[in-house]
């Protein structure tokens, strides 16, 4: 029988960047996806004939680059085309558009509010300043602050020294950032609805929480992040959809002699005495290795793959209260022509970048509103792109497709969800999304809606929470996944957790993958 | 001996006015209205030895909560834990197994605060105060970094089941914030509450503390509204009073809240423009009103609690969100007599004025009181910035160093001998602020 150093349970792209970390490193790894194809959420196929998408994640922003040049993924076939712009169209035909272009921008912001045109340039440079100050920490293992192990302390301490070294203003800055709400800090900078509504629109993804409730602002910041490196505006797609992504990432951890198997679901992590040796798959064969690394969510591993018995009770109940709550879900449309929004009606550039529909923070919170109370919003926020602008070949010839990423569907809907009622969000998005282009209804050829009870169903993400779990500030840093467990380890000896459920957290970002492989590698980052 | 003028004249303007007097120097208290009634807030015992106050009387109702039941029934919580235990028993036995436990681990955590309370705020990077953190130990620790940012909604959740017990608590945890009890960071506002009751209390006491120093022959309050605080070459010169008469300090401590002792009392040009901008953002925004009624006949109880369950309240906030007076607010009576006071939230503060609010409050009532013969809006302090009595929201951004802002955090101001003692300056509690000003003042002079 073949054995491995590491078997790395879910192919996703935290699963695959560890596994490749770890191969490079000389290790003997498997990968273990249950679907035919890796890639996690982070995937694309072919849905209609002739027309590809990024069934679920849909942008690069996050992506770390240090991953980018370590694993070589542009040898490996990574193409990440620039989104340049935002249009955010208005109800009366208005519109704010956010342009690459510095000056463009400026006098498209100045139209709206001459004051938040010369607020714009601080607010850039200061959450980049933050961002800067947080990155570090991205690729750090989060110590626990109640230990008394030396190793932690010291590391402890490095996290302290490291603070203490940042300017006092910056460190006021962040911890505002950490604990206000997005709308509130907005309004510290910013008087124009549309673009606070647009700007706070990054601070809710993925999470179950209005622009106006606390914490929001962070979730801004953390999509800042992706806006560092090169350009300030990096938002990317990448060419032939999220898929790439993953397979660039597979392609490096098969050159470093990765093995890779898809169709082999893991029912179970072997724990014999307290330490992991091996998985056994669903068809009952059992595959060995002294380190299983788990790349799915912290409930699925610990009270599925893991098993409560194996585990102390105070992990078992952080793991239960740990949230997810997804919120998000996901329209595919394959169009027969390009869509027009009546504010700005000819094909242009704003085509080859986002179009966000968050004409205001209020608007937000509305759609907040209905959610917090188990239902679809009535009116919901939408990021749209449309890829085929960017990549050709997603769509055929004079045919396109357009990703639309919606909110709020909460996965816990009153009364549950079922086709009615994911037939109902398709047509609720359409609809909303037909006032600002009235033309969409009739170019629709085929329409995909992927609910957050789908997104659970298909790619095994609890609650269908995009970021393996709630980013909130009781959810991040040495908190996550849970107190004491925030290094990537488990109480199960040999046994890891690689997922966006630990430190750093969501969007494809690779960065928990990587810092797994480091920790396992007894390195620091 | 220097002379001092403070003005405002509520528990921290009378606090820090005695304890600089008691140091020597020469104080003139400035009040504009007289302010009624008992002081909010708990004493620590550091403030009372320090003023070597006696008599000091602190006054909470015992039930601290009561809330009615849908069947006619009445839900209380006392200071004794054996007491409320029954009474959550009867709304759900695992609630009422679980209560001791988390009263228990909620103490630590308000003793920690209580501790840095009677302190000028520690620094955000201040390794004494991480120290002391660690001296939680471990489940202090980790209940202290998951509870601050937790919205109380999520804290209670996770704790209990009755919605009965969880409405109530939540909404004394966000009393007089503009938030709901699903807004993150609102579980800390329970523990600010908490600070200074024994376990099992999340209601702030209050206290004759302003009543006893007013009494006292030593403090002589003036009746005067200050016009302006004199300035000259950054320095404190003295305070302007209406009529024009000038009373000259080489210090001056304001009671009054920040933004107003320091952009319209002072002339803003003594300050850098970043601050002025940030004085703008401090949010205050105020969210309840009181109402003073008369019943036909004295209730049999002395406090009720309207605010049936966590959505109840959230559905409440969510009214005042948009602008508007919430249709179904949340409500808490204080009883003694046949008056009591009722604490209406939410109301946006620039619908305070809102004719129908007390036949609302008087409608959601009537099940559950005597038959109300007076019903009237109690006027709001003016020492409230736009109905804030905490003059700077208590939220987390806005607590702590933070308090109201970094650059004014240690009490001290930008112009030299102006310093800043009331509600907005950590901790928020009345007569804590101002001892902390006076310490601070008296270790930089």
């Amino acid at each position: 029988m073949k054995t491995y150093d590491v078997i790395i349970v879910g192919g996703g792209h935290n699963g695959l960047a560890c596994a490749a970390y770890l191969a490079r490193a000389g290790r003997k790894v498997l990968v273990l996806e249950r679907r035919e194809r890796v890639g996690g959420a982070a995937m694309s196929e072919e849905v209609f004939p002739g027309f590809r998408f990024s069934v679920f994640s849909y942008v690069v922003s996050l992506l770390r680059p240090e991953i980018i040049r370590e694993l070589e993924l542009a040898r490996h076939g990574l193409h990440i085309l620039p989104l340049e712009s935002t249009l955010t169209p208005l109800a009366n035909n208005d519109y704010l558009a956010q342009w690459a272009d510095h000056d463009q921008n400026r006098r498209e912001l100045a139209r709206h509010s001459r004051r938040d045109a010369e607020a714009y340039d601080e607010f850039g440079l200061l959450l980049h300043r933050m961002a800067r100050a947080v990155k570090p920490l991205l690729s750090t293992a989060p110590p626990d602050p109640a230990s008394l192990d030396p190793r932690e302390l010291i590391d402890l301490l490095r996290l302290g020294r490291y603070f203490r070294g940042l300017p006092e203003k910056d460190l006021h800055a962040l911890w505002k950032l950490l604990t206000m709400s997005a709308a509130d800090y907005l309004d510290e900078w910013f008087e124009s609805e549309a673009l606070k509504g647009t700007k706070s629109a990054s601070g809710i993804i993925g999470t179950l929480l209005g622009p106006r409730s606390p914490g929001t602002a962070y979730v801004l910041l953390h999509h800042y992040m992706g806006e560092l490196d090169g350009v300030f505006r990096a938002w990317g797609f990448a060419k032939g959809g999220n898929g790439s992504v993953s397979a660039a990432i597979a392609a490096a951890a098969q050159a470093h002699g990765a093995e890779i198997r898809t169709q082999a679901p893991v029912s179970k992590v072997l724990v014999s005495g307290g330490r992991a040796t091996g998985v056994v798959l669903d068809g009952g064969e059992e595959l060995h290795a002294s380190i299983v690394v788990s790349g799915a969510d912290p409930r699925r591993t610990f009270l599925g793959l893991v098993g409560e018995a194996h585990l102390p009770d105070d992990f078992v109940a952080s793991i239960r209260r740990y949230k997810f709550r997804g919120a998000s879900a996901k329209v595919n449309l394959a169009l027969a022509e390009l869509p027009r929004f009546t504010c700005m009606p000819q094909p242009g550039p704003h085509l080859r970048g986002a179009i966000s529909i968050s004409p205001s923070v209020d608007y937000l919170e509305r759609a907040y509103d209905d959610a917090k109370y188990g239902e679809i919003s009535r009116r919901p926020y939408m990021d749209i792109i449309l890829p085929s602008m960017l990549d050709p070949a997603m769509a055929p010839p004079g045919k396109h497709v357009m990703s639309i990423f919606v909110q709020y569907a909460p996965y816990h809907l009153n009364g549950g969800w079922s086709d009615a009622r994911r037939e109902q969000l398709g047509d609720t998005v359409i609809d909303t999304l037909s006032e600002y282009a009235p033309n969409l209804k009739g170019a629709i050829l085929h329409r995909q809606v992927i609910t957050p009870a789908d997104i659970e169903r298909i790619v095994g993400l609890s609650e269908g929470n995009i970021f393996q779990g709630e980013l909130t500030l009781q959810q991040m840093f040495f908190l996550r996944p849970a107190p004491a467990w925030s290094r990537y380890r488990t109480p199960i000896h040999g046994l890891f957790q690689c997922g966006s459920g630990t430190h750093p957290g969501g969007g494809v970002m690779g960065a928990s993958g990587r810092n797994a492989a480091l920790a396992i590698l007894g390195r620091r980052a | 001996m220097t002379e001092v003028v403070v003005i405002g004249a509520d528990a921290n303007g009378l606090v820090t006015a005695e304890l600089l007097r008691r140091a020597g120097h020469s104080v003139t208290l400035l009040q504009e209205e007289a302010p009624r009634g008992r002081t909010v807030g708990w004493a620590p015992p550091e403030v009372a030895n320090a003023l070597e106050l006696s008599g000091l009387e602190l006054y909470c109702p015992d039930p601290w909560l009561r809330a009615p039941l849908g069947d006619g029934g009445m839900f209380e919580l006392w200071r004794d834990m054996a007491r409320s235990v029954e009474s959550i028993r009867r709304l759900d036995a695992r609630d009422a197994e679980r209560w001791p436990r988390f009263c228990e681990r909620m103490a630590t955590l308000a003793r920690l605060l209580e501790r840095i309370y009677v302190e000028p705020p520690p620094s955000l990077v201040d390794l004494r105060f991480a120290f002391r953190l660690r001296r939680l130990g471990r489940q202090g620790m980790e209940d202290l970094m998951r509870l601050l940012p937790m919205p109380v909604a999520e804290l209670l959740d996770e704790w209990f089941q009755s919605d009965v017990l969880k409405g109530a608590l939540g909404a004394h945890a966000v009393r007089h914030v503009m938030q709901g009890p699903r807004s993150a960071g609102t579980a800390f506002r329970l523990l600010h509450y908490h600070a200074g009751s024994p376990p099992g209390v999340f209601r702030t006491p209050s206290s004759n503390l302003a009543g006893l120093l007013r009494a006292r022959s030593t403090i002589t309050v003036r009746q005067a509204k200050t016009a302006r605080i004199a300035v000259r070459n950054g320095e404190v010169t003295g305070v302007v009073l209406e009529g024009g008469e000038e009373l000259r300090a080489s210090l001056v401590v304001s009671a009054v809240d920040p933004r107003r002792t320091l952009t319209e009392l002072t002339e803003p040009g003594w300050l850098d423009p970043d601050l002025v901008r940030a004085l703008r953002h401090v949010r205050s925004r105020g969210v309840a009103v009181k109402l003073a009624i008369t019943f036909e006949r004295p209730p049999d109880w002395t406090t009720l609690t309207l605010a049936p369950s966590l959505d109840y309240v959230e559905r409440a906030y969510d009214d005042a969100k948009h602008g508007r007076v919430s249709a179904q607010p949340w409500l808490d009576l204080l009883a003694e007599g046949k008056v009591a006071e009722v604490h209406f939230q939410y109301v946006p503060h620039q619908q305070a004025g809102d004719a129908n609010i007390g036949a609302l409050a008087t409608k959601l009532l009537a099940p559950h009181a005597p038959a109300i013969t007076e019903c009237k809006l109690a006027r709001l302090p003016a020492a409230w910035p736009e109905g804030q009595p905490h003059q700077a929201e208590l939220a987390l951004d806005q607590a702590l160093w933070m308090r109201p802002l970094p650059e004014l955090s240690g009490y001290r101001t930008p112009v030299d001998g102006l310093w800043l003692c009331g509600q907005a300056m950590h901790p928020a509690v009345s007569g804590v602020g101002g001892y902390n000003c006076a310490r601070a003042i008296l270790r930089n002079t």
